[in-house]
Parts: C-alpha cells; structure tokens; sequence
C-alpha cells in the first residue's frame, strides 16, 4: 500500500469512524482502524465488536490495507503540516509523511481486525433519523436489568414510524412518514448518540441496521429483547388541558427545586383555572412559586420529578407546551403545537 | 406405681412426639411413602395449615388389604430388607402411619394396579385398623385429618395456619428438588395451587423451585472422590441472598438438613461472598447407603458420614474448582464481566501488550450475534459461547483536566476536598488542603441515600414515583405472601406492590428517593429480609434495616462513571451529612492520606 491523501478530508474520515472506538480496550486490535486502499477509495474501518463504522475517502496510489493504533494515527494527521498525507507500508510499518514529517508505526495483522459478517436487511429507506431520535433519547433508560429499554424502540407500519424511548418513568414517541415497513426493533444508546445528521439510508434487519451516508456507513446490532407494548400506556382520554410557556413551566420548576439536593425531588403542580401554583417541601424547607397558564377545567393537583419534567421540555421548542392530565395517580401527556407526531408522557410522584 | 409395659397407643403417641412434630412432618412421611412406591404422581391437598386435613394421593404400587392392616401397626415396614446398612428407600423405620394414626383421625385407601377392588382402613386416635372394601382408584389416598387432637398439649404449640402451611410448601419445594421425574401438585383452600410438572432434567425442576433467575444465574457441579459422588447447581457469588434458606442438599436422594454440609457450602464461598449474605445451592450427594447412617433421628433429616472429611472436601473442592472455572466472568459485575466475557475461556486476564495480536472470539464474524446482556451483577453466559455486546465498558474514569477550573481549587471550607479523578470507576481522589481523599463512591452514596430515607421517613409517606409499566416479579409463592402482608407498610416508604397471581408481585411505585432501581431484586432483597425476622417483627420496627436494603439498591453502583461536578456534589453532601464516613455496614466510607504521610511514605521525612 502507498497512497496520498488530502490531510483535512483524511481527518474527518478518521474522526468519524474513531468515535465508535472505545476510550480503553482490552483487545488491542480494538484501539485499530484497518485502512484498505482500493481503486482510488481509502475505506476505514473501526469498531467495537457491536458497532462497526467504515468511512470513505478519496486516495491516489497503490492499493493495500493495514492495522494501525487509531488515537496515534489521529493525532499524527491532526498535527500534520502539509496538506497532504502519503501512507505506505513497508515491512510491516506504516511510514506516515506528511510536509518533512515522518512517522514510522507498527502494524497488527489485518486478518485479526473483526469484521461484522455480511447481512441481508428486510427494509431499505431514506430518513432523517437522527432528526427523528433526537426528541426521545432523553427517555433511554440506564438500567442494566432492563436491556431492552437500554435503546430507542424503532418500527414502521402503514407508511408511518415511530421512534421510543421509556425508562419506566416517562416515555417519549416521535412519529412521522415512511416510505417503508419493518417489525420493531431496539437500536443501542450508543447508536443513538452517533448518528449521522441530515437524510441518510437505512437498512434494517431483525438483528443489524445500518445507516450509510457518501462519507460513512455505521453497522450495529440491535438490542435483542421484547419491547414492552408502549401504546398501552400512552393516555388517550386525559381531558384537563394547561397550557404553559416552556420558558416559564421550567424556570418555576427549576426555582422551587433549589431546596432539595436528592434525586427525584418532586415538585407538586397544583392547576388551577388560569395559573398553575408550584411548591416543594423538603428538609423542613419550603418553596412556592407561580406561573400563569392557560386552563379553564376542575382544579387538579399532581407532582412530578422534577428533572424529568426539565428534561422532557428541553427537547421541546420555546413557546407553548400543552399538558394533558386526568388526576394526580394516572400518567400525564405532554404536546407541543409546534411539533406535530411528537408525544410525551410523565408518570406523576405521589407526594403527600 | 409399677413399672409396666404400656398400651400400644401411647407407644404410638410417644414415638408421634418426635416423628410427627408438625403438620409438615407428616406430610413429609406420607410423600417419603408415595415415592417409596414408586409413584410418578402426588398429589397434597391442606386444609387448615394442616391442621385440619392432610392428604396425600399417589398412583404407586398400592397396598393389599393385609399390607393395609399391617401397614398401620408399629414397626411394620416393606423396606429393610437389606437392613440398617442399606438403606436404599426414604422410609425404613415403620413408624409413620401408626404414630399420626396414634394423634389422629387417618384414613387410608389403596388399590394395586392388577388388584380387582380396593380397601379402606381408619385409625381415630390409635383405634381401629380392620380394612375393609372400598371403591378406590389404582394408588394409595392417605388422609389425616385433625392432627393433634388426641394430644392437645402438643396442638398448643403449633404455630398460625399461615406459618404450618408454609411448612408445608418447604417441603414438598424440596422433595420435588429430590425427585424431578415426579410431578407434585400442592393445593387446598389454605393456599394457591402448585404445580410442579414432570421435569427431564434435574436443573428443568431446580428452575420450576427456585425460579428461572437462579438457573440462569447457577454453575452446574458434578464431582467424585472415591466412592462419593457430588453434583447440583451452586449459584455464583454475586447471586447471593440475605438468608440460607436457599441452600438445598440430598443424600442418596433425601432431603438432609445437615450442618456439616451447609458449613462446608459456606467454606467454599467463604471469601466470595460478603459477610451476612449467603450462596444459593442445590447440592446432590450420591454414595453407598453403607457409608452413610441415616437413622440419626425419627425425622430422617440429620445424617452421619462415615468419612465427613471426605464429603467436607468434596463439596469445598468442587464448588471452588467450578467458580474458579467460571467465575472469573461470574463473580465481577458490569464492566469487568464484560470484558473478561471477551476473551476466549481461561485466557488470564491480564494486560495485553498493544502490540502483540489478539484474535477476537470466533462468533463475531459468524451470522447474528445479538446483543442480549444480562443483569450487571451476573455474569454473561455461562456455557454459551462468550458474546460480545455494548456496554460503557471502555468509559475512562474521569480525569482531572475534565474539571472545570472554578471547582478544581482546594477550599478550606471543603474539609473533603476537590474532585481530581475518579479510578477504577468506583474510587474519587480529592485533593484536600493539605492532602488527599479517597472516596469509595458507592459506600458513600449509599449512605446519604439511607439517611436521607430515615429523615424522610419520620416525616410521613415518602414521595413515589409511579411507574408506567408495572415490574411484574416472580417469586417463591411464600416470599410473595411475606410481602403482600406488608404491602401497606411499604406504601408508606413509597414502595407501591400489589400481589400478581400466585407466584408473582407487581410493582406500581417505587421510591422516588431511589431515581431508577433495578425492582426485582430490591424486591427480592427486602422478601428475603422479611422472611429472616419470622412472623413477629413489624416493618416499623424494622425502618432502618429496609431503608438500608433500599439505599444500597439506590446508590451509585461501583463502576459508574461520575462527571466531576456528580463527583464534587456527592463530596460536598457528605460533608453535610453526619455519620456520613461510614457505609451501611460499617465500612469507611473514604480514608485520608496527609501531605505528610505522602512525605513519609517517601522517605522524605
Ligand atoms: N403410599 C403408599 N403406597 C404403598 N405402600 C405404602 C404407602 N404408604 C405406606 N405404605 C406401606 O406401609 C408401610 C409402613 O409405612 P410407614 O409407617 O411410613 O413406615 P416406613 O415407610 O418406614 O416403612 C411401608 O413400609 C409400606 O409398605
Ligand atoms: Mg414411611
């Protein structure tokens, strides 16, 4: 292999696919990317054994392919002065040179690089999806016990998707129009938090997706586990409608938490026609507050983890924020107007 | 008065003190017999605890009508043909059915399988005992009912229905451990029917008990010395339980309460398992009857080895050797499971070198190798191939150039110091002013969890998160009774379960102070707790011992990755917290190193 690349393109391809490495690794062979050379295309791969990235980038030269540390190889390209970078090896070594730069590194045999074996996929689509994850992954449970919520629950039916997120405390759905048709299934957290911005295509299997875009092309597996059935507890018949300003909703719930330290320090709302009266009691502290709010039913009280409800509105635009509640023990749906198939929904704290 | 032979009732009723002790000591003897006839179907049936019926029906060899009547005198037994020192059937003494025939009213009704009808014999309080013909099904029917009544001193001492028919439960969970190729049905109004099916293979059973999660969670073992031979399923260390009640051993088939086995079970894990906590266990031991005394006492529990040495080593040997093998991945958690998961089976793991080549396990490039880890606390896969999967294994602890410049400054308000790093992602290092913290972060979180729980609860109902799902957990049918009692006790520490069906309890809320709990084995680890108070202790009385159950299940778990401001608000509410130096049990919860022992430590002093 001896080829020369634009060093700022040869970066970015680098970055892109290294960000599946991990930051410590067990196998070496892990901390490598394989370069292979192949008719004017540098390919690199990465991967962690679930997530395999391959990102592409123009080359001239001889064809080949190696092994080499990938944090090395980075950092040696990033400092690079010149604007372009030849790579060749030679007995073994990678010679890097780059202006009047030279780097020698070794090698790890590429047969040992791990390679996700070829897969069929069942549906084939283009989608923003990163666009369509974005407003759920708050919702992605960390709880080891339950894997399967460890990831967004991805399906598509009837020319619709849906995207979910839940840890048993809340859940949050986007929705919106496919040109596709595919069984459910459970993309890992990691996944979700690497995804390729704007449209890009998408493969989907029962057991691997993979996302390609002219620059990059990201395999993974899929979280194998049986989603709990979400609709069931999406409220549809919650009849008592505030409406609040995002902006004022939270900064009064950020207030009233200042005097608790813990976790799931729980704010009670307590709506009322035209406003909605927060308050919160702990340590023997208390702290009330106020904010005006849209709402014309029965008075209703409920309490809500404060966090939870901090972070279910940052993923919404400023303005208003419908919330639909029925009492203070069954859960709460939360709209916004200006998001259109996006729907959230709060499972309230008892507090007394 | 003189000395004179005594009427054989009371012969009876003397021997019943020691064989029949209780409600679940008869039941155990007439299912010792049903099996001793070979049958492949028992069925229980109580009434009362009991108490007030006990019956057994089987489809073994059934007895004919002189058996029958001999069957119900003393020291009459089909079973010692080959004497003491071949005891090869779970009966052998010939006391059972006329010492409860001597306490109660029995009533037994049997057919052989060729035999054209079927008798019936009835001893009321040691009375009766002529068979006579009675329609009846191929098998034998035993029926106790009344237990006790001809001795009313000893119906005092029973306990409440609850705790005879719990009893009761025990051990037909262990007989069927013993006799997996038999099917037992446990029903009556006193309780909700169990069924345990026809299973094919020991651990099929063994997970019909015990519930799936052990089997899943268990390290088959099968070891001989000698003529001795071991085998059974021992669970691996972090599967451990607040209580030994799920330690379960045989010999030559018999359920054995036996001390020398159980202690040589806690040798075997003696430095695996944290003090208080006990492995679970099913042991099987297989050896010539000869070598083996099993007529210690009436009740057939205790045994005597000819060679306990050898049975000692044996077990120990055996166990060690099996979670040596697996549990490398068994006994480490999370990351650390994850990774040794990684490597090939027995490839030490130690540090590779970066530059010598590593091959990946063989599946990876094989079809489809889903992600499916399991609980962070077991380990992957035992006897599958190891699997690779995601998890924040390779997440570096944090390190001090991650921390913001205004926090990074030692303040002599801050008696705990600046977060720098966390290692090992469970320890934080803190530079004080005038030295450096070490911080185990799960022992510290866990203790300002509990207190925060003990303040809150002497504050009225604790807050409650309600769940969307409800966690459905499954359980020993006893455990699930322990815990519907103090459902409303539980209410009141936020914890919101409900019974679900027999086997099963349904989480509604959990405390909101806890954030995202694992629930099934919060759950587990509280029923466990409850069954080792017994019937008397109310929950109140036990506030602090739950709140601490709670706050180890909501405490930052060793091995999670703190940012550095997580890392500084944790040291600064441990500086607000009395009592806060110290965990749960007892252990510190960081140490100091001053300046000047750093100094000494290099000789620079
Ligand atoms: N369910 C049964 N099926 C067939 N035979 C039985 C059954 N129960 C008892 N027997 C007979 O009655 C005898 C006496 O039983 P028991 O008093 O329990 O003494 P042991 O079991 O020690 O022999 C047994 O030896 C057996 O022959
Ligand atoms: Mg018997």
């Amino acid at each position: 292999m001896k080829i020369t690349i634009e060093r700022a393109a040869l970066q970015r391809a680098l970055t892109a696919a290294g960000r599946v490495i991990e930051s410590r690794n067990t196998l070496p062979i892990l901390a490598n990317v394989l370069l292979r050379s192949e008719t004017g295309t540098l390919s690199i791969h990465a991967t962690d054994l679930d997530i395999e990235a391959v990102a592409k980038v123009a080359c001239e030269g001889e064809d080949g392919s190696a092994c080499v540390d990938a944090k090395l190889l980075t950092g040696i390209v990033a400092k690079a002065g010149g604007s372009e970078i030849t790579l060749e090896l030679v007995n073994g070594s990678v010679i890097i040179k780059s202006g009047r730069s030279k780097f020698k590194l070794g090698t790890l045999p590429i047969e040992d690089f791990p390679q996700l074996s070829d897969a069929t996929f069942d549906a084939e689509f283009d989608m923003d999806i990163a666009a369509a994850f974005a407003p759920v992954r708050f919702a992605i449970s960390n709880e080891e016990a339950r894997y399967y919520l460890k990831g967004v629950f991805f399906h598509a039916k009837d020319g619709k998707f849906a995207a979910v997120a839940t840890d048993g405390h809340r859940l949050a759905e986007s929705t919106g129009e496919i040109d596709a048709e595919f069984a459910g299934v459970i993309v890992p957290r990691k996944l979700c938090e690497m995804l390729p911005a704007g449209n890009v295509s998408i493969a989907v299997s029962s057991t691997r997706i993979r996302l390609t875009t002219a620059a990059l092309v990201l395999t993974s597996k899929l979280i194998d586990g049986t989603y709990p059935d979400y609709i069931r507890v999406i409220p549809t018949s919650n009849d008592k409608i505030v409406t609040v300003d995002k902006a004022a909703m939270t900064a009064a719930a950020d207030r009233v938490s200042t005097i608790a330290t813990e976790r799931g320090a729980a704010v009670k709302l307590s709506i009322a026609p035209g406003q909605i009266a927060f308050s919160k009691a702990a340590d023997g502290n208390t702290a009330d507050d106020e904010i005006a709010a849209e709402y014309t039913g029965e008075p209703v009280d409920i309490g809500f983890n404060s966090k939870y409800l901090h972070e279910m509105f940052a993923v919404l635009p400023s303005g208003p924020i419908d919330i639909h509640v029925n009492d203070g023990m069954s859960p709460a749906l939360v709209t916004s107007p200006a998001v259109e198939g996006w729907r959230g929904v709060l499972m309230p704290v008892r507090v007394s | 008065m003189a000395v004179q032979q005594l009427p054989d009732t009371l012969i009876n009723q003397i021997a019943a003190g020691e064989v029949v002790e209780r409600p679940a000591s008869v039941v155990k003897e007439l299912v010792e017999n049903a099996i001793d006839a070979g049958a492949k179907r028992v069925e229980i049936a109580t009434a009362g605890g009991g108490k007030s019926l006990i019956r057994v029906s089987d489809d073994g060899s059934g007895m004919s009508p002189e058996d029958l009547a001999l069957a119900v005198r003393r020291h009459c037994t089909s079973k010692l043909g080959g004497g003491l020192n071949d005891i090869r059937t779970l009966g052998f003494r010939g006391e059972a059915l006329p010492s409860i025939g001597s306490v109660a009213k029995l009533k037994i009704v049997s057919r052989e399988p060729g035999a054209e009808s079927g008798y019936e014999v009835r001893v009321d309080g040691g009375a009766g005992g002529e068979p006579r013909p009675a329609p009846a099904n191929p098998g034998t029917m035993v029926e106790v009912r009344d237990l006790f009544f001809a001795t009313p001193a000893r119906l005092k001492f029973m306990k409440g229905e609850r705790a005879e028919s719990g009893a009761i439960t025990e051990v037909i969970r262990r007989m069927a451990i013993a006799f997996p190729h038999v099917r037992f049905v446990l029903s009556g109004p006193d309780r909700m029917t169990t069924e345990f099916s026809t299973a094919a293979r020991p651990i099929d059973r063994i997970s019909q008990v015990l519930g799936r999660e052990f089997a899943d969670n268990a390290i088959e073992i099968e070891a001989v010395r000698e003529d001795v031979q071991l085998s059974g399923h021992v669970g691996v260390p972090t599967y451990n339980r607040a209580n030994s009640l799920n330690q379960y051993a045989f010999v030559n088939g018999r359920p054995v309460q036996d001390k020398q086995i159980m202690s040589a079970l806690r040798a075997a894990y003696s430095d695996r398992i944290p003090r208080g906590r006990f492995p679970v266990a099913v042991l099987m031991i297989e050896l010539d009857p000869a070598l083996v005394d099993v007529n210690v006492h009436p009740a057939k529990a205790d045994v005597r080895f000819r060679d306990p040495g050898l049975v000692r080593g044996l077990i120990i040997g055996a166990i060690r050797q099996a979670l040596e093998r697996e549990g490398d991945r068994a006994s480490t958690s999370g990351t650390t499971g994850m990774l040794s998961a990684l490597r090939p089976q027995g490839a030490a793991p130690a540090y590779r070198p970066a530059n010598v080549s590593y091959r990946p396990p063989a599946n990876w490039s094989q079809e489809a190798s889903p992600y499916r880890p399991q609980n962070t606390e077991v380990p992957f896969g035992f006897a599958e191939p190891v699997q690779p999967g995601f998890i924040d294994a390779e997440i570096p602890s944090a390190r001090a150039e991650d921390i913001p410049p205004q926090t990074a400054a030692p303040q002599a308000s801050h008696p705990l110091g600046a977060a720098r790093a966390q290692v090992h992602e469970n320890y934080i290092v803190s530079q004080t002013q005038d030295g450096l913290v070490i911080v185990d972060q799960h022992a510290a979180h866990e203790r300002l969890v509990f207190e925060k729980l003990k303040g809150a609860m002497s504050g009225g109902r604790l807050p409650s998160q309600m769940l969307l799902l409800p966690e459905i957990v499954d359980l020993p049918e006893e455990d699930c009774d322990r815990l519907a009692e103090k459902a409303a006790d539980f209410e009141q520490l936020g914890l919101g379960i409900e019974r679900f069906g027999p086997g099963a309890i349904a989480v509604r809320e959990t405390p909101a102070l806890l954030g995202e709990v694992d629930v099934p084995s919060l759950v587990r680890d509280l029923a466990d707790e409850i069954a080792e108070w017994g019937d008397a202790a109310g929950l109140r009385d036990r506030l602090e011992s739950v709140a601490s159950t709670m706050a180890c299940h909501g405490s930052v778990r060793s091995g999670r990755l703190l940012k550095p401001e997580e890392m500084n608000a944790l040291l600064r509410q441990m500086e607000a917290t009395p009592g806060s130096g110290q965990c749960n049990h007892g252990r510190p919860t960081y140490i100091t190193l001053s300046l000047a022992d750093i100094e000494r430590l290099f000789a620079r002093r």
